[in-house]
């Protein structure tokens, strides 16, 4: 397990320097691009390279690289243009929002796709299946701004039930506080995902129900809810971990339309307001943020596979 | 009073794509307390079915249908409710399934799946469970069972995962066990040890005993009466003495005749039998076997024989129109006269030589894992020579280096040292196109027909690609020869538009021998060439083995833990035993006069399908599991097994010394009288020639 | 679901006795063999479904118009908004097309994107991943390690930077969505060469003589064909949604252009003023399209793993 861990410690470390790169390349693939989105696109060469001279950016790009690395490693991405604050004051703002709305619908997401997908395993060519599977087809073919609309027309519009907008307190405890209004970024969020995860997660289990360890383990005369439980369950959530792992980057498409739609301050609200205003600080800051929090997140899942399959768990403990 | 276990008419229908599959069809025997009834049957002919039929744990679409019936102790099972049969379920009735390896949930301990078994039925705490669970796998021969308890399952060899297995089954006394290929996956010695530990519980627990198997040997020694199935129907059943000597039935003579023994004369060709079981889900209206015997006759494919029969005593019954008495006799196997093998070149220049092989590996489990610096000893210092027409058989227990060692013998793999040299030509010095165009003198065979095949071409692709690759002959020629190789192995030419999945496992492998047979090579490696198919089909491929050897003047290397077909194949043995050569001399040499007292412990261990000479056996000698390749003992690498190890065995590497014309073995207190030093170094050098 | 993806755990061995069904008996009669691929996928009904939707939906967008002419250039203001009825058997929308015609004309541009990503996609990925897989070693994990970094910045980010940077057209977003899904794919064939490099089918092309290239060309890749398949069809539905989600945050193709996406979150803006035929059908001919191309992926997804079939 140690070994493991150092080793995946290590491939982490060298994907987040990878994403390093590939944002400070992103700012560099167009000459003066970043100038140009400051000054807007009709700038002067001479006020470009006033502004590049000013920036920095007329320096040897290695050079450039060392003081963007140095900046970056101590938070600092600049300061926005179009809202006037620091890029980490921003985003120091809102991640706790992110880490609310994503960690409730991802818990909700496993909430319903797991049990779900085990149970068409077990019903698995019989109508209740072949329903749930039409149900997660659909859901997972709808665009998911469609889907948020369709939810706010129906639950906020017609019925008057759940307000359309996402709670818009700053602190998390504020936005715990109105939970109703939780309610429809959350189920946008999840429902799509369901249909991706339930599905892994019924071919998985129909993987492992197929083993010669579950028949053994009905040949003890166990139950067959125990066979699930304590059989089925834990084998077929290994693939699904890892999965999760890599869908780190699904979830913060997601968010981006969903904060959008429910007008949610978080990550997603920010950098989409940045893209469409041109506001490069906020855009590369983010993008660093959300690659490493990527990265960690794959790496938590292959510490949590690691805990559950004694196979690596206890290989050179 | 009623029998333990009386199974009348069963029969099991499973509903597949294709249409119903009728596994079981009228199926009715009876066990006694203490008892054991062996299943014997090829692939498909409803034995593991049976069983499972028995414990109510049929497969998806599967049922019992008609008037089945299966009672225990006289209480009718079939059509009880599902919570009343997991009642019966490992508590009344038990199972010990085939394979080891992935029989045991990976991700928890065993000693909680052991408890489970415990914990189902008794009203007991966990920790009483957990006690008891200590207590069967102390029985079933874990060492150190208590501490063993928070293991789990990849730490355990497969030996001693089959001794969870059953410690699992037999956790709260059954009064039944079911054994479905305990030993299949493991290699001999360890089924050896396993196949007593059961007769032995048995014994000391009184419980009956289905023992389903296909290896006739198996049951020889360890079953009291014998069911021989075929297609889904009893075709004899009988005491087992009486089964192996006055057997009635024609397949279950020439079932017990195809199987190649050790005490088999190799200058004969064994008697196969022709053709493929029939299609289950249509299965032919009269006799079942009819279309594969040579005795059938109209009435045989017309009427349906019933299991009658009483032949006088014993309740020997068979399923036939046409009783034949006894086992094949060998004189009366008149089929091809065998031809002459090429004899051993005693003089000129062996076809190839290996000096010195060794091969290591890092150690690497998982892939997820750091690649640690330990390395896996797979080959040590391996010397042979092989000449030409010359078969080479290379046997061991798995794990003992024997694949690796193939493998750099036709160059798939290069040695860390070492060479190994083809007509004078050393292998090792060639390279790119050069070795790509030497690779016609060598082929191989491969073990899988599954995955040793391109499942997205045709067979006329498979076996031409040799020739495109090799350049060799225009695109007619290539077809002729085509053709005519598929001829040769006994295919129809139409088998060149199919794809392999359309062939069965024995077709597979004769198309694999005609695509190693394309380049006409002078030497074919042959990797476990019929391990992977029936016995009745391991016999053809045997036989066009040896008949293509003849034809074509090959040399081959056969490579293969089946000491029988090593026998029936090979004109002199190697020993393998953690990647060294412990013993070789020829067939006869090690047969009857093996010198290295591993050899002697693997020969025993075969079991023999012969009820006098399997019960004859005490124990085996090999005792324990093959040690880690990582780590190999020091000295001899055998002393942790061998029951003649001494002190000297610790320190000192025995060498190879001369026991005879030929005969070389490396032990410090060989079974014989090894001959002069002198004649030893002598030996060690030439290993043999 | 493009993620599915092969995990490192043991396979079970088959099986040498699978239940009560005997190995094929002795040749078919049929005088060509079947592929076994095709076999199960034609079995499926689902993918059959599939096809079929996808085949309508085909020739709805491209044979269509040969038969049903609409004007999608003018806009005509006084027709705007119009509810179905005569002349507009759905409508017309704010622009004064008529939303029959534009639905045909948006979902050429749908299907030529997903198409078009779904190719290069495949090929990129392929190649990148067969190189990967059958090199194996340093080689391989550098270029894994290339693949965790760029699916380390999420997708929409990217491109997001892109077309704020770009004016987005037709083909930019084509060159972008591929340079962002070939990674999927290129881990996909890496997966499956990388277990069947050691199948011994493999090395007996080996003992041939058969060259590296042969054997990625001859048999890696065709074996692979199954799982490139699925990560294709799976990437049409995928792009698709995609240009959806970017047209509905502002940044897709610009108007004139239409795409069911942009003509889906157009409509969405007049969703409370009852003009509902300019939110359901496209949303519906859109839902069915990656319905459509996910049942087809699905299918033969199950096709490829014999461990789901049923005996």
């Amino acid at each position: 397990m140690t070994a493991y861990l150092i080793r995946r410690t290590g491939q982490a470390i060298v994907v987040v320097f990878g994403v390093v790169l590939l944002t400070f390349i992103m700012i560099h693939l167009v000459p003066g691009s970043a100038a140009r989105a400051t000054l807007g696109t009709r700038a002067t060469a001479e006020r470009i390279s006033v502004f590049n001279a000013a920036n920095g950016l007329d320096r040897p790009l290695a050079a450039q690289f060392v003081t963007f690395v140095k900046q970056a490693a101590v938070g600092d991405f600049g300061t926005s243009y179009s809202l006037n604050q620091p890029v980490s004051t921003l985003i120091a703002q809102r991640l706790p929002r992110d880490a609310v709305l994503l960690g409730l619908s991802t818990l909700l997401t496993l909430a319903v796709a797991l049990p779900m997908g085990i149970f068409q395993a077990v019903r698995r060519d019989r109508v209740t299946d072949h329903v749930l599977t039409v149900v997660s087809f659909v859901l997972y073919s709808m665009p998911d701004f469609f889907f948020a609309l369709l939810l706010v027309a129906v639950f906020s519009v017609q019925w008057h039930l759940l307000p359309p907008q996402a709670p818009q307190a700053e602190s998390v405890g504020g936005i715990l506080a109105d939970p109703q209004a939780l309610v429809l970024p959350v189920v946008t969020l999840s429902l799509v995902s369901v249909a991706g995860f339930s599905r892994y997660m019924r071919s998985s289990a129909i993987t492992t129900l197929a083993q010669d360890y579950v028949r053994v383990s009905r040949a003890k005369g166990l139950p067959e809810r125990l066979v699930l439980l304590r059989h089925v369950l834990r084998n077929s959530l290994l693939p699904v971990i890892t999965v999760l792992g890599l869908a780190a980057p699904n979830i913060v498409a997601g968010a981006v339309i969903a904060e959008s739609v429910f007008n949610y301050p978080g990550m997603g609200l920010l950098f989409y307001q940045a893209a469409t205003s041109k506001d490069y600080p906020i855009l590369l800051g983010s993008t660093l943020v959300v690659g490493v929090a990527t990265v960690v997140g794959s790496l938590l899942a292959d510490i949590a596979y690691g805990l559950l399959d004694p196979r690596i768990r206890y290989v050179d403990a | 009073m009623p029998p333990l276990l009386e199974v009348r008419n069963l029969t099991t229908h499973i509903s597949t794509r294709r249409g119903v599959v009728r596994a079981v069809d009228d199926v009715s025997f009876t066990l006694e307390a203490g008892e054991t009834l062996g299943l014997v049957g090829e692939s498909g002919c409803g034995k593991s079915m049976t069983g499972l039929s028995l414990m109510g744990l049929l497969p998806p679409g599967g049922a019992l249908v008609g008037d089945s019936s299966v009672a225990l102790d006289g209480r009718e099972l079939v059509g009880l409710p599902e919570r009343e049969l997991r009642r019966v379920r490992g508590n009344d009735i038990a199972m010990v399934f085939q394979d080891p390896m992935t029989s045991l949930n990976p991700t928890r301990t065993i000693g909680h799946q052991v408890a489970e078994a415990v914990l189902v039925h008794r009203g007991c705490t966990p920790g009483q469970a957990a006690d008891r669970a200590a207590e069967v796998l102390g029985l079933v021969g874990l060492p150190h069972p208590r501490e063993r308890l928070k293991d789990y399952p990849h730490q355990l060899s497969g030996g001693l995962r089959q001794r969870v297995l059953i410690a699992m089954a037999l956790a709260n006394e059954p009064r039944v066990l079911i054994a479905d290929e305990p030993t299949t996956a493991l290699d001999v010695t360890i089924q050896a040890q396993i196949l007593t530990l059961l007769a032995d519980l048995r014994e000391r627990l009184g419980m009956a005993m289905i023992l389903i198997t296909h290896d006739m040997g198996v049951t020889a020694g360890h079953a009291d009466r014998i069911n021989v199935m075929y297609a889904g129907r009893i075709a004899e059943s009988a005491g087992t003495d009486r089964l192996f000597r006055g057997m009635r039935h024609p397949y279950t003579q020439r079932l017990l005749a195809s199987v190649p023994r050790l005490d088999q004369d190799p200058a004969r060709q064994l008697p196969s039998i022709p053709g493929l079981p029939p299609d289950l889900t249509a299965p032919p209206g009269g006799c079942r076997f009819a279309d594969r015997c040579s005795y059938a006759t109209e009435r045989c494919r017309a009427e349906e024989p019933e299991l009658t029969g009483t032949d006088g005593s014993d309740g020997h019954r068979y399923a036939c129109w046409h009783p034949t008495s006894g086992p094949l006799p060998q004189h009366a196997v008149a089929v091809a006269p065998h031809p002459d093998v090429v004899p051993a070149a005693a003089a000129g220049r062996p076809l190839l030589e290996a000096r010195g092989l060794v091969r290591e590996f890092p150690v690497r489990g998982n892939r997820l894992l750091v690649r640690g610096r330990r390395v896996v000893h797979a080959v040590s210092g391996v010397s042979l020579a092989l000449g030409p027409g010359e078969t080479f058989g290379l046997v061991g227990e798995s794990g003992c280096g024997k694949t690796t060692l193939g493998r750099l013998l036709v160059g798939l793999d290069r040695p860390d040292a070492g060479t190994v040299t083809l007509d004078g030509t050393d292998l090792g010095h060639l390279r790119g196109r050069e070795l790509r165009r030497r690779r016609r003198d060598l082929q191989m065979m491969f073990q899988d027909p599954f995955s040793s095949l391109d499942p997205r071409m045709r067979v006329g692709s498979i076996l031409r690609e040799p020739l495109r690759i090799q350049g060799i002959g225009t695109a007619r020629q290539q077809k002729a020869r085509i053709a005519e190789l598929l001829a040769e192995v006994g295919l129809p030419e139409r088998g060149l538009e199919l794809y392999p999945h359309e062939f069965s496992g024995g077709q597979r492998q004769r198309i694999g021998l005609a695509r190693a047979l394309a380049l006409t090579p002078k030497l074919i490696v042959a990797d476990e060439p019929v391990s992977a198919l029936d016995v009745s089909v391991r016999a053809q491929v045997l036989n066009l083995m040896k008949r293509l050897q003849a034809s074509h003047g090959l040399s081959y290397i056969v490579i293969s833990h089946d000491l029988a077909v090593i026998r029936y194949l090979a004109d002199r043995i190697g020993v393998m035993y953690l990647g060294r050569l412990v013993e070789v001399g020829s067939a006869d040499d090690i047969h009857l006069r093996a010198a290295h007292p591993y050899t002697a412990g693997l020969l025993k261990a075969v079991p023999i399908p012969d009820p006098a000479v399997e019960r004859a056996k005490h124990g085996t000698g090999i005792s324990g599991e093959l040690p880690s390749p990582v780590d190999p003992p020091s000295g001899c690498r055998f002393r942790t097994r061998c029951p003649l190890a001494r002190e000297r065995c610790t320190h000192e590497e025995p060498a190879l010394r001369l026991f005879g014309p030929g005969h070389t073995a490396a032990c410090h207190f060989p079974l014989l009288p090894a001959l002069s030093n002198h004649a030893a170094n002598a030996a060690t050098d030439t290993s043999g020639h | 679901m493009s993620t599915l993806e092969p995990v490192d755990l043991p396979e079970p061995e088959p099986a040498p006795e699978s239940p009560g069904a005997p190995e094929p008996a002795a040749p078919a009669t049929a005088a060509r063999g079947s592929r076994p691929l095709l076999t199960a996928f034609v079995r499926n009904r689902r993918a059959l479904v599939g096809l079929g939707m996808v085949a309508v939906i085909a020739a709805f967008c491209f044979i269509g118009p040969l038969l049903y002419r609409t004007d999608q250039a003018t806009v005509r203001l006084d027709l705007n908004d119009l509810a179905p009825g005569a002349g507009h058997p759905l409508g017309t929308d704010a622009s004064g097309y008529d939303v029959l015609g534009r639905l045909m004309t948006g979902g050429q541009s749908s299907l030529e994107l997903g198409f078009a990503v779904a190719l290069a996609t495949t090929v990129i990925g392929t190649l990148y991943g067969a190189a990967a897989g059958y090199a194996g070693g340093v080689v391989d994990a550098v270029m894994m390690r290339v693949i965790d970094t760029f699916l380390a910045v999420p997708g929409i980010v990217l491109l997001l930077i892109m077309v704020s940077l770009f004016t987005p057209s037709l083909w930019l977003i084509v060159v972008l969505l591929s340079l962002l899904s070939w990674l999927g794919a290129a881990r996909l064939v890496r997966g499956e060469v990388l277990s069947l490099r050691s199948r011994e089918f493999v090395q007996a092309a080996r003992m041939m003589g058969g060259t590296s290239g042969r054997i990625v060309v001859r048999h890696l890749v065709p074996n692979a064909a199954g799982v490139i398949i699925v990560s294709g069809t799976f990437t049409i539905a995928d792009s698709i949604l995609t240009l959806s989600a970017l047209s509905f945050l502002g940044l897709g193709l610009p108007p004139p252009h239409a795409d069911w996406g942009s003509m889906l979150s157009a409509g969405l803006n007049s969703l409370y003023d009852g003009y509902w035929w300019l939110v359901y059908p496209p949303a519906a001919v859109l839902i069915a399209t990656v319905v459509a191309f996910n049942l087809i992926g699905d299918a033969v997804h199950d096709a490829l793993d014999v461990r789901l079939q049923r005996p």
